[in-house]
């Protein structure tokens, strides 16, 4: 957390070696968290730019007593959501196609794909675009709760809420793209 | 089991449930096999999340990304800096103005103590100075403002 308050208080005064810091500690749970909230690789790429330019912009505004990852995240988020709302207003709630279920002939291969994380993330990839946000703030980000309600800018209870409707809508969608005989 | 009961097992496994929510789940698990059991596929499938393939960006993404904020930085600092020239060119003009007025009074009286005849109203001749010079930083401008255009078409 000081490195980040170095390197932003460096950014502040136009010097880009502290947004090399920055981009080094947080580059990858950012480009994760887009992708999964995007859920479209190109996508998530063009608003990863973005986010970036926008840290550059305001980090005058980011307060260093706080941690800089959720302010992070705010930004980014505020950047996914505009761009998904101008696409289609409804699409924050909807779901992906429902998932074909496992290919392939043979039963070892297929109970295989079954116990995959391969089967996990397309799960994951199929809720909407909240759900999947919560579950990726909480499962890979590794958010403690009260970070998470900060992040989704939400009440503690709501946060939980959310997360546990996402949690039972995966668990749904696995259970229906089971083979028969293992619903569960 | 309650739909309660159900997000309890649920937020148990995603470790979201504060102390006396985890122990009244863990003393209701003791007594119900049912609920044991389903906590078990709940916990199952948060392994599974906490598993799932890490994706990174691709390293020339990130310096693509880098480079374009570097440019807005620059842009941001050329703005300020035109900005502040800006203020300074108005304030100065203003100024060359103002004491323009005092100037003109002063060698419009001279030239015609030298002259020996009127040369007409200062007043006038001052207008005239203050419309010459709007009309050529007017000029000024729209040349810039045209070279400026073309340079972002270009690049």
């Amino acid at each position: 957390m000081d490195a980040d308050r170095e390197d932003a208080a460096r950014l502040c005064r136009g010097d880009t070696s502290g947004l090399a810091g920055l981009m080094d500690r947080h580059q990858d749970r950012l480009f994760r968290y887009l992708l999964r909230l995007l859920g479209d690789r190109s996508v998530a790429e063009d608003v990863f730019q973005q986010t970036w330019l926008r840290v550059a912009e305001r980090i005058r505004r980011y307060d260093a007593e706080r941690p800089f990852a959720p302010w992070l995240v705010t930004l980014a988020r505020n950047l996914a959501l505009d761009l998904l709302r101008r696409r289609r207003p409804e699409s924050l709630e909807e779901t992906a196609e429902p998932l074909a279920p496992p290919s392939g002939s043979d039963p070892l291969e297929r109970a295989m794909a079954r116990q995959s994380s391969a089967r996990v993330e397309a799960a994951l990839g199929a809720l909407s675009a909240l759900d999947r946000e919560v579950l990726t703030l909480r499962f890979e980000d590794e958010l403690a709760l009260p970070e998470l309600a900060a992040t989704l800018g939400v009440p503690l209870p709501t946060a939980k809420a959310r997360l546990y409707r996402a949690l039972e809508r995966l668990r749904a969608r696995l259970a229906a793209t089971a083979l028969p005989g293992r619903t569960r | 089991m309650s739909g309660h009961v159900a997000e309890l097992l649920a937020l148990a496994a995603a470790g979201a449930l504060d102390t006396g929510e985890a122990d009244r789940v863990a003393a209701h698990l003791g007594e119900c096999p049912a609920c044991a059991e389903r906590a078990g596929e709940w916990r199952n499938l948060a392994d599974a999340l906490r598993r799932l393939p890490r994706p990174r960006p691709e390293r020339a993404l990130a310096a693509r990304a880098r480079e374009m904020v570097e440019a807005g930085l620059a842009e941001r600092a050329e703005r300020a800096f035109n900005r502040a020239a800006l203020a300074f060119l108005v304030g100065l003009a203003w100024t060359l103005a103002i004491f323009g007025w005092v100037v003109f009074d002063l060698v419009a009286g001279e030239l015609a103590l030298r002259l020996a005849r009127p040369i007409g109203s200062v007043a006038a001749w001052y207008a005239a100075y203050l419309v010459a010079g709007w009309l050529a930083a007017g000029a000024a401008a729209v040349m810039l403002g045209r070279r400026a255009q073309e340079e972002g078409r270009t690049v």
